[in-house]
């Protein structure tokens, strides 16, 4: 455990000396800002056409979190997803290109402790990250009003379980691949593809049905996060995200003991 | 202390290691000689268990690397032909990542970090930034991680590669220092230094030993028109094959 943590803290030093890190989170809030704003000017136009139209019924129905935040989830899954590949890149093959890995491999460590060390810190950059965004909520809450608050918490608190689990697994899917190559390039540019390809893999199901139809939605990243984006927690979708970390984390682990071999 | 047997490494056709088999013992400082692409490099890092060998066994301080690797490790500095450092961090938080590697306790962390730093001259340098170091400082930093939990066993590649004289002068009295307490296996390209730290060496030549002995038995055995021969004229006529 002294060393998964050890392995964990030098890995957040690494993130914070080189300008990774800040990129990415500077990415994550301008772009989040963006889809933010232009949801929130939306949700106004609305709000006014209805006003003037008179459609008090139809007005009772807007609030903050269905209308705003509700979307906002979804778009800062796009956000993640796209971000999470340059956060998981340099934790392995770093290691690789550097010559560390000779470190690892000499010293008494376990590679599962070697993953669990590097997971670690790769979830604690992604909680930073989406901690960061939770500024939109914040904000909605403080300036906002609705019958019971501005936002309901609980909601948007679900969507962001749904977020990190989205994360977390994007993350162990991108940890294995950095484990593959030396090359941190390779590593971000195989896991952005693979994790768009699990993003639309889902578009197929209009055109199929039945069990097809179940399977393809099922295996798509996105249709997992809806229920959480609108307040439900369901065990199908975490199941979904928890085995896909299970799988990043258990290759991650047969590649480092594979390493050994390969050398 | 160290005892090899029969070891090889094949990578597909190419031989790099040939049946190879030695033993250092507790306290002794053996001397690794070669050419390049003798296999010198590929023996170490077998030894120090960051790769398998073909065929043959390892065990260090009786501990054979397969079955018991975290003892083995435990047992084991080893600074590698290119001494991995991070670049991203400052040496003493490198020296103090690799001591929680090592399982140095926490309230000895600073006071082991601050005796290697001592005996390989880093002192001066702990709070930079090891990507801006000289070669000769990483060298001296390599060699305090290999250092740091005091393991039994020493495997150094090519200690005082990218030193300048008077550091390597002092490199080389540190380590002869650190025979007796500390098993050594010592591989290099400069034949004087062998000379002067050790005792006894083993000369390898595409994967084979060729000599395996006490510096004056070598010379005993090695005579030419009356006299013995040097350290260096021995070492070409072995590897000259």
């Amino acid at each position: 455990m002294k060393r998964t943590l050890a392995i964990a803290r030098k890995e957040i030093i690494a993130y914070f000396t080189t300008p990774i890190a800040y990129v990415v989170f500077a990415a994550i809030t301008v772009l989040g800002s963006w889809f933010f704003l232009s949801l929130l000017g939306q949700f106004q136009r609305h709000s006014f056409e209805l006003t003037r139209m008179g459609r008090d019924d139809m007005l009772a129905h807007m609030n903050l979190t269905d209308q705003v935040m509700v979307p906002l989830v979804m778009n800062l899954a796009l956000v993640l997803m796209m971000s999470v590949p340059f956060l998981s890149m340099r934790l392995l093959s770093e290691e690789k290109r550097q010559g560390t890995m000779e470190l690892l491999l000499t010293t008494p460590v376990r590679p599962l402790e070697i993953v669990a060390g590097k997971y670690i810190a790769a979830l604690a950059i992604l909680t930073t990250a989406l901690a960061l965004t939770l500024s939109y909520p914040l904000l909605l809450s403080a300036f906002g009003s609705g019958d019971q608050g501005a936002v309901e918490w609980p909601t948007v608190l679900c969507g962001y379980l749904g977020l990190f689990l989205l994360g977390a697994s994007a993350m162990a899917v991108g940890m294995f691949i950095s484990s593959l190559t030396s090359s941190q390039i390779v590593a971000a540019f195989l896991t952005l593809m693979l994790l768009l390809l699990t993003w639309v893999v889902g578009w197929k199901a209009v055109d199929v049905e039945g069990a097809a139809r179940e399977v393809l939605l099922y295996l798509s990243s996105t249709q997992h996060l809806i229920s959480f984006a609108n307040g439900m927690v369901e065990l199908k979708d975490v199941v979904y995200y928890v085995s896909y970390m299970v799988l990043g984390l258990f290759l991650t682990h047969r590649a480092l003991e594979g390493l050994r071999w390969a050398a | 202390m160290i005892r090899v047997e029969h070891l090889s490494k094949r990578y597909r056709e190419i031989v790099a290691v040939d049946d190879l088999s030695f033993t250092v013992d507790e306290g002794e400082i053996l001397g690794f000689l070669g050419p390049n692409g003798a296999g010198k490099s590929t023996t170490m890092r077998i030894i120090t268990g960051y790769m398998p060998p073909s065929a043959g066994r390892v065990e260090v301080a009786g501990f054979d690397v397969f079955e018991h690797p975290l003892e083995f490790k435990r047992r084991l500095g080893y600074l590698p032909e290119h001494p991995p450092l991070y670049p991203d961090l400052t040496v003493r938080e490198h020296l103090g990542f690799v001591a929680d590697l090592k399982g140095v306790p926490r309230r000895k962390r600073r006071t082991e970090i601050d005796r290697v730093a001592e005996l390989t001259r880093i002192g001066d340098v702990l709070k930079r930034r090891i990507g801006n170091l000289s070669k000769g400082y990483r060298q001296r930093v390599g060699l305090g991680q290999a250092l740091l939990a005091s393991p039994p066993v020493l495997v150094l590649d090519e200690p005082t590669v990218g030193l300048d004289p008077s550091q390597i002068m002092e490199i080389r009295e540190l380590i002869k220092s650190l025979g007796g307490e500390h098993t050594i296996l010592l591989s290099t390209h400069i034949l004087a230094e062998v000379a002067m730290i050790c005792r006894k060496v083993l000369i390898i030549n595409q994967g084979r030993a060729v000599a395996f002995d006490d510096l004056e038995t070598l010379a005993e055995n090695h005579e030419e028109s009356g006299r013995s021969l040097t350290l260096e004229e021995i070492f070409l006529k072995l590897t000259a094959a």
